[in-house]
């Protein structure tokens, strides 16, 4: 935790700074009678940038390392796996389409996490694929992406 | 009375068969998110608030108000069967409830939560109906300098009860005002942060954010957590109805919890999570037998369940009034109430007086309904606590895809979900808090206006937040919630 608190409080400093300075650069900072675009940005990137110093120095302090925050072994693997399945399944959404998508994510993922039986796995994927259909495609009639196969 | 003249419209809107429908599918589902350990009412809100957008916002809000309720009830559930909270309101509830269920009395220890609940609640809505349209009177008077101290004042002390580390929380409050600045300056058209990307220029919206932080992000936050998936309880239902004894135990319990639930929930920035707390001490340190608490004492479970459900109510004083959310939730509600258009706040009780009063007429409706369904279909519930992760956590983040691309039908939008999923994950591994910084979104848009018509008005003074009768008191107490961890820290040293 110490160290990732020292690397946060840095980007956070760095990118402070980088926004106040963006700001003032780029936008006004009064315009016609009062403050401009560029007034709030540049006090909240002041004040950001005071908060991520004393969280520097407050962490340089620390002494005890602290618990690693990160899991480690299967549960760290779980997460990544879920991470990267959920972007697979948002970046093909216009190839796959939301409906065939929804089945196929649920399908691979429920399996993954907990060995169900196929059988059971099928009927769950299906039946929220199907429920996502109606309500959303049928009922809310919002445009989902359609995807390569034309069918929703 | 015209005051009556508004109830009854109110009861005529919210007792159309859809609105009905609407507060009783409400508590229904609010009841199963809060009873599913890692959903909360922001995630439950914010995933169902897309849903709303095709029907009338009184419907919209009518249904997100009966499932705040509905959160409420069903943290419980979880809290005293398997000893984990489903929601942040509901951690105390733990001590005694789970101790109850051990000694064989869930049933009771649900029953008076139930019952707790509905007493609260229906004196809640009471409370709102009175409070409300002096309230909003009042702030009728309100100019840029107040709006904004009152801004700050919610949002200083929602960060100072947000978590252990108050600089992390600050740090999450002033990261949601940065990225709120994102987007089109209102007031000169400037397209601020954007990049030339089109899609930036809008800015950052709340909802994917929201859905983002609380939904995706508890997802990846379980995932690496298995363990919890297996429950083992063995319970008997037969008597959800507490005893003649376990109520009179518990009446004044009730009574306390209530009250300091409403108090609590009224103030900007505290939440029925801080009312649960501050009312299980309450009723402890006033009990002739404080020594019995912790050990499955009914009090214990009485007391917080009321308050958490009368502050829930009471959240939606500010909300509707001053258009100043309490809580992440409720901050997301605001959000709603802007997407279909509507300004929160003291004129809308004025324009709007059909929403306003069917929404506080739908509170009674949902309240009954949650004594009924929380009583009669507790054997369901439980087996709802019982899916396994691995199966639901998919069909979040299924919904919470959904939900992002159908809020304007555009995977930028889903894609912004995605990136703040990974944001809340890594949030709440270090101890950040997301509730400030939902928060800040909603707000900062608005504080930034309030301010910049302030210095306008002031000529570039500041002494205009300082020097007027309303916003002076507001700024310092704004300024006290900053200095009180500070001042805190300097002691311990």
């Amino acid at each position: 935790m110490r160290s990732a608190d020292r690397v946060t409080a840095a980007l956070l400093l760095a990118f402070a700074v980088a926004f106040s300075v963006g700001a003032l650069k780029s936008y006004q900072w009064w315009g016609s009678g009062g403050p401009g675009p560029a007034f709030m940005p540049f006090w909240l990137g002041l004040v950001m940038a005071i908060l991520a110093l004393m969280m520097l120095i407050k962490s340089l302090k620390e002494k005890n390392a602290g618990a690693a925050w990160l899991p480690r072994g299967e549960g760290l693997r779980d997460m990544l796996v879920v991470l990267a399945a959920t972007v697979a399944f948002v970046a093909l959404l216009n190839v796959t389409g939301m409906i065939i998508g929804t089945a196929l994510y649920l399908a691979v993922l429920i399996r993954y996490l907990g060995r169900h039986p196929w059988w059971m796995t099928l009927a769950i994927a299906l039946a929220a694929a199907g429920f996502n259909w109606l309500v959303f495609v049928h009922w809310l009639r919002v445009p989902m992406p359609e995807g390569m196969l034309w069918i929703f | 009375m015209d005051f009556l003249t508004h109830l009854g419209m109110g009861f005529g809107v919210a007792l159309t068969p859809f609105n009905v429908l609407m507060a009783v599918g409400g508590v229904l589902v609010g009841i199963l998110i809060g009873a599913l350990p890692g959903v909360g009412p922001p995630s439950g809100v914010a995933m169902l608030l897309p849903l709303t957008f095709g029907m009338d916002p009184t419907s919209g809000i009518i249904m997100l108000a009966a499932l705040y309720a509905g959160t409420m009830y069903g943290g419980t559930i979880t809290a005293v069967l398997i000893n984990t909270p489903g929601e942040s309101a509901s951690v105390v509830t733990c001590l005694d409830g789970y101790q109850m269920a051990l000694q064989g009395r869930a049933g009771a220890a649900l029953g008076i939560a139930a019952i707790g609940s509905f007493i609260a609640g229906t004196i809640g809505v009471v409370l709102l109906m009175l409070v409300s349209p002096l309230l909003a009177r009042w702030s009728l008077s309100f100019g840029p300098p107040e709006t904004f101290a009152l801004m700050l004042l919610g949002l200083t002390t929602v960060t100072l009860l947000a978590g252990d580390d108050p600089l992390k929380g600050y740090i999450s409050m002033v990261f949601g005002l940065m990225l709120a600045m994102v987007g089109f300056d209102i007031i000169s058209g400037d397209a601020r942060f954007g990049f030339g990307i089109v899609e930036m220029m809008d800015g950052v919206d709340f909802l994917p954010a929201a859905i983002g932080l609380f939904g995706l992000g508890e997802v990846l936050a379980g995932a690496e957590q298995k363990g919890g998936a297996v429950l083992k309880t063995s319970l008997k239902l037969r008597d959800v109805l507490p005893s003649y004894a376990d109520w009179v135990r518990s009446r004044w319990a009730i009574a306390r919890g209530t009250a300091m639930g409403f108090l609590v929930g009224v103030l900007p920035g505290a939440g029925p999570t801080v009312a649960a707390f501050l009312a299980y001490t309450v009723v402890m340190k006033v009990s002739k037998e404080p020594e019995k608490f912790g050990k499955g004492e009914i009090r214990g479970v009485a007391a917080p369940e009321s308050a958490n459900n009368a502050a829930a109510t009471a959240a939606m004083v500010p909300m509707l009034t001053l258009g100043i959310p309490g809580s992440a939730t409720t901050a997301i509600m605001l959000g709603g109430l802007m997407m279909w258009g509507l300004r929160p706040g003291p004129m809308l009780f004025e324009k709007n007086p059909q929403f306003v009063w069917g929404l506080i007429a739908s509170q009674y409706i949902a309240n009954i309904m949650l004594l009924i369904l929380s009583t009669l279909f507790i054997p369901l519930f439980v087996r709802a606590v019982r899916i396994p992760y691995s199966i639901l956590m998919p069909l979040i983040v299924v919904f919470c895809v959904t939900g992002a691309y159908s809020l304007k039908n555009n995977l930028w939008d889903v894609g912004q979900m995605l990136v703040f999923g990974v944001v809340g994950y890594l949030m709440k591994k270090l101890g950040y808090s997301p509730a400030a910084l939902v928060l800040a979104l909603v707000l900062g848009p608005l504080a930034e206006r309030a301010l910049r018509q302030s210095l306008i008005i002031s000529d570039a003074g500041v002494g205009i937040f300082f020097m007027r009768p309303i916003s002076g008191p507001l700024m310092a107490l704004a300024l006290l919630a900053v200095a009180v961890p500070v001042v805190r820290a300097f002691l311990r040293k």
